[in-house]
C-alpha cells in the first residue's frame, strides 16, 4: 500500500506556532504580573512617604497645640487608611490566586507592607491617646493555614467599608519573618488564627459581622 | 505552578494546535475550496435508500433523488425496507417500477440493509442516503468527477440541516457548517475519516474488496471510511454538492444521537488503534485519528475544570454574601475597579479569550466558505461557540463513562 498523504511541514509548522503562540500568552501574562506588582510597589513607597508625613506633624503639636493640630492629624489619618487598606487588599489578592511568579518580589513587598502597617498603628494609638479619636482599631493576624481567615478577613472588609473612618483595620500575615509582626504577636500573645485585637483586647477565633459589631459597641 | 494549571494549559495547547492545523492547510488550499471537478463519463449510479419506520419522511427523500439532474437510464434507487412496522413498505411502493424495493425478513439494521443493496445494485458507482435526508439536482455530477482518479474510493458531500426550526435545530445548523468546512479541509489532507451517511459515493468494487459495512458497528460510517483508508483508497469531498437532513430537535433525542456517535468513535478508535502515530497512514494516523482522540480528553478536563471553577465560585460568593447579611451597598462603592480590570489579564483568562478568538475564527471562516452571512444567524453563531460546547463536553464525558463501564443502549 502506498504511504498516504502527510504534511509533515504543515504539522510541524503549526507545532512551531502554536509554541511561539503559547509563549507569547505567558509573556504576557507573566508581564502583566510584574506590572500589578510594580503598581504595588508605588502605591506603598506613597503610603510610606504619606506616613513619614504624619509622623512629621506630630511635631506641630509643640508650636500649634492640641485645639490646631488634631483636626490636620485626623484628617491624614483617615486618607492614609483608605490607600493602604486598598494596597493590602490587592497584595493578598494577586498573592492567593496562584499568579505571582515572582514570589520574592512578592514578599519583599509584603514585609515592607507589614512594617509600614505596624507603623501606622503605632501613630495612631498615640493620636487617640493625645487627640481622642473616635475610631475603634481592629488588628487582624491571619495566617495561610488557617481556614476561616478568608471569611474573616471578608468580614473585616464589609465593616470597614460600612464604618469608613470610625473603623480601622490592620491586617497582618502572620506567617511573615517579620521582627515588627513577630514583636506585635508576641505583645498580644497571638497563638492561633484568627485573631483579633479589638481595641487593645484579644479575641480568638472567627467573629461573624454581629459579633463584631456587638464588641464594639461595649469597647471604646 | 499547580499540576492542575498544568493541565488545563496542556489541554488548550492541544486545542490551539488542531486550529492552527486547520488554519495553515486552509491557506495552502483556498484556491480550491470552491471548485468543483466537472465529470467526463457518467457511469450507472444505483441509489440505496434503507428505511426503518421512515413514513413522515421517505416520500419526500425518494422523490429528491428522483429529481436529480442525472440520465434516468443511468440512475436505480433501491429502498430496502428493515422490517418496518408502520406505513414505510406502502409509500414505497406507491413510486411503482421507478424504484426498486427490497424487504428483509426482520429487522437487521442500516449496515445489513446497505450491505443487501449493494449486492442487488448494477451500478459501478452507489451512493447510501438516509431515509430522512434530501439532496440538490445537481449533486451527482458535482460529485462523480473525482472518481476519473482511480484512487479515490469514496465521495463525500456538504451536509446540511433541513429546514431548522427550533433553536436547539439552529444551533446544530451552524455545526453543520463548521463540518463541511471541516470535512473539505480533511479532505484536503487525505484524512476523512467519517464519510456520513447521507449521499456519500462508494465505488462498488471498493466496498465489496473491504467486505461491505460492519453489521453492528455503531457507527458504521466511520468504520467504513478507516477501511477504506486501510485499504490504500483515497476519500474526496465536494464543499458544493449538498444534502440536507433531519437533525434532533429536543434536547433527549440529540442526547441519544451523540451518545451513539461518541461511543461509535471510541469503540472505531479503539478497532483502528494502529493507525494512531504510524506514519504508513499519513495525517490521518499521525494528525486526525490521535488528535480528535486526545482532543476528547483535552475537551473533558477543560470541561471539569470549567464546572468545578464555575461552582466553586458561585458557592464562595453565595456564602460571602450570608456572612454580611446580603449588604451589598459598602462593597459596591468601594470596589477596586483598576485592580480587577488588571487581574482580567491574568494567564488563565488571556488563554480563554485566545481559545475563544481562534474558535470564533475558525467558525466566521465555516460560513464564509458557505456563503452564508453571519448576520443572519448572529444569535446561533454566539451560542453555538460560547454554550453549546458545554453541552457537548458533557455529551462526551458521558459516552466515555459508558463506553467504560459498558452501558447497554437500545438504538
Amino acid at each position: 500500500m502506498a504511504r498516504k498523504q502527510l504534511n509533515i511541514r504543515i504539522l510541524v509548522s503549526a507545532l512551531v506556532i502554536s509554541a511561539i503562540l503559547f509563549s507569547a500568552g505567558f509573556y504576557t501574562g507573566y508581564s502583566i504580573n510584574k506590572q500589578i506588582l510594580g503598581s504595588i510597589e508605588n502605591d506603598l513607597k506613597k503610603v510610606t512617604a504619606d506616613i513619614q508625613n504624619f509622623q512629621l506633624q506630630f511635631l506641630f503639636f509643640d508650636v500649634l497645640g492640641e485645639s490646631a493640630t488634631c483636626p490636620l492629624l485626623r484628617d491624614t489619618l483617615s486618607n492614609i487608611n483608605t490607600q493602604s487598606y486598598e494596597i493590602g487588599n490587592r497584595l493578598v489578592s494577586s498573592g492567593s490566586e496562584g499568579q505571582i511568579t515572582d514570589q520574592n518580589e512578592y514578599i519583599i513587598l509584603k514585609k515592607e507592607y507589614s512594617r509600614l502597617l505596624t507603623g501606622y498603628w503605632l501613630l495612631a494609638k498615640k493620636l487617640k491617646d493625645t487627640c481622642g479619636l473616635e475610631a475603634s482599631t481592629i488588628i487582624y493576624f491571619f495566617s495561610k493555614e488557617c481556614t476561616t481567615c478568608d471569611d474573616q478577613g471578608f468580614v473585616l472588609s464589609y465593616l470597614k467599608n460600612r464604618m469608613q473612618e470610625k473603623l480601622l483595620v490592620f491586617a497582618l500575615d502572620g506567617d511573615l519573618e517579620e521582627p515588627s509582626v513577630k514583636v506585635l504577636k508576641e505583645y498580644f500573645n497571638i497563638k492561633t488564627y484568627p485573631s483579633l485585637i479589638i481595641n487593645g483586647k484579644l479575641y480568638e477565633g472567627f467573629y461573624s459581622v454581629e459579633d463584631i459589631e456587638k464588641l464594639l459597641k461595649t469597647a471604646v | 505552578m499547580e499540576i492542575v494549571h498544568i493541565i488545563n494549559y496542556f489541554a488548550w495547547f492541544i486545542f490551539v494546535f488542531i486550529a492552527v492545523v486547520w488554519i495553515l492547510v486552509l491557506l495552502q488550499n483556498r484556491e480550491r475550496y470552491p471548485r468543483n471537478v466537472r465529470p467526463k463519463k457518467m457511469p450507472f449510479i444505483s441509489v440505496l435508500i434503507p428505511a426503518y419506520n421512515e413514513e413522515d419522511t421517505l416520500e419526500k427523500t425518494i422523490k429528491s433523488v428522483l429529481e436529480i439532474d442525472y440520465p434516468k437510464n443511468l440512475l436505480e434507487v433501491i429502498v430496502i425496507n428493515d422490517c418496518s412496522k408502520d406505513r414505510t413498505r406502502e409509500i414505497a411502493e406507491k413510486f411503482g417500477n421507478k424504484i426498486r424495493l427490497l424487504d428483509n425478513e426482520k429487522n437487521r439494521g442500516k449496515a445489513y440493509s446497505l450491505n443487501r443493496g449493494v449486492e442487488a445494485a448494477k451500478g459501478g458507482l452507489i451512493a447510501c442516503l438516509d431515509a430522512d435526508s434530501v439532496v440538490e439536482k445537481g449533486i451527482i455530477k458535482k460529485m462523480i468527477g473525482y472518481f476519473e482518479n482511480k484512487q479515490i474510493g469514496a465521495v463525500t458531500p456538504a451536509l446540511g440541516v433541513f429546514r431548522a426550526q427550533n433553536f436547539l435545530e439552529k444551533i446544530q445548523y451552524v455545526e453543520y457548517l463548521l463540518n463541511v468546512f471541516l470535512r473539505k479541509t480533511l479532505a484536503f489532507m487525505d484524512a476523512v475519516h467519517v464519510t456520513p451517511g447521507v449521499f456519500t459515493i462508494y465505488r462498488k468494487n471498493v466496498l465489496e474488496d473491504v467486505g461491505g459495512f460492519e453489521v453492528g458497528n455503531l457507527t458504521e460510517d466511520m468504520e467504513i471510511a478507516l477501511k477504506l483508508h486501510k485499504a490504500g483508497y483515497k476519500i474526496e469531498n465536494n464543499m458544493n454538492a449538498k444534502s440536507y437532513t433531519h437533525c434532533p430537535d429536543k434536547w433527549k433525542s440529540l442526547f441519544n444521537q451523540r451518545i451513539r456517535w461518541y461511543r461509535g468513535a471510541i469503540q472505531n478508535s479503539i478497532k483502528y488503534k494502529y493507525m494512531f502515530f504510524n506514519p504508513k497512514y499519513g495525517n490521518l494516523g499521525m494528525f486526525l485519528l490521535p488528535f480528535n482522540f486526545i482532543s476528547v480528553f483535552a475537551i473533558i478536563i477543560i470541561f471539569m475544570l470549567m464546572a468545578w471553577n464555575y461552582l466553586t465560585a458561585i458557592s464562595n460568593f453565595i456564602w460571602k454574601l450570608y456572612l454580611i447579611n446580603f449588604d451589598l451597598a459598602p462593597l459596591m462603592s468601594s470596589f477596586d475597579w483598576n485592580f480587577a480590570l488588571m487581574n482580567l489579564f491574568s494567564s488563565p483568562v488571556l488563554f480563554a479569550f485566545f481559545g475563544l478568538a481562534l474558535g470564533a475564527y475558525v467558525l466566521y471562516i465555516s460560513f464564509r466558505v458557505n456563503g452564508i452571512e453571519i448576520k443572519s444567524r448572529r444569535p446561533q453563531y454566539f451560542v453555538y461557540l460560547v454554550v453549546f460546547p458545554f453541552a457537548l463536553m458533557a455529551f462526551w464525558f458521558l459516552a466515555l463513562v459508558h463506553e467504560v463501564f459498558r452501558v447497554k443502549r437500545k438504538w
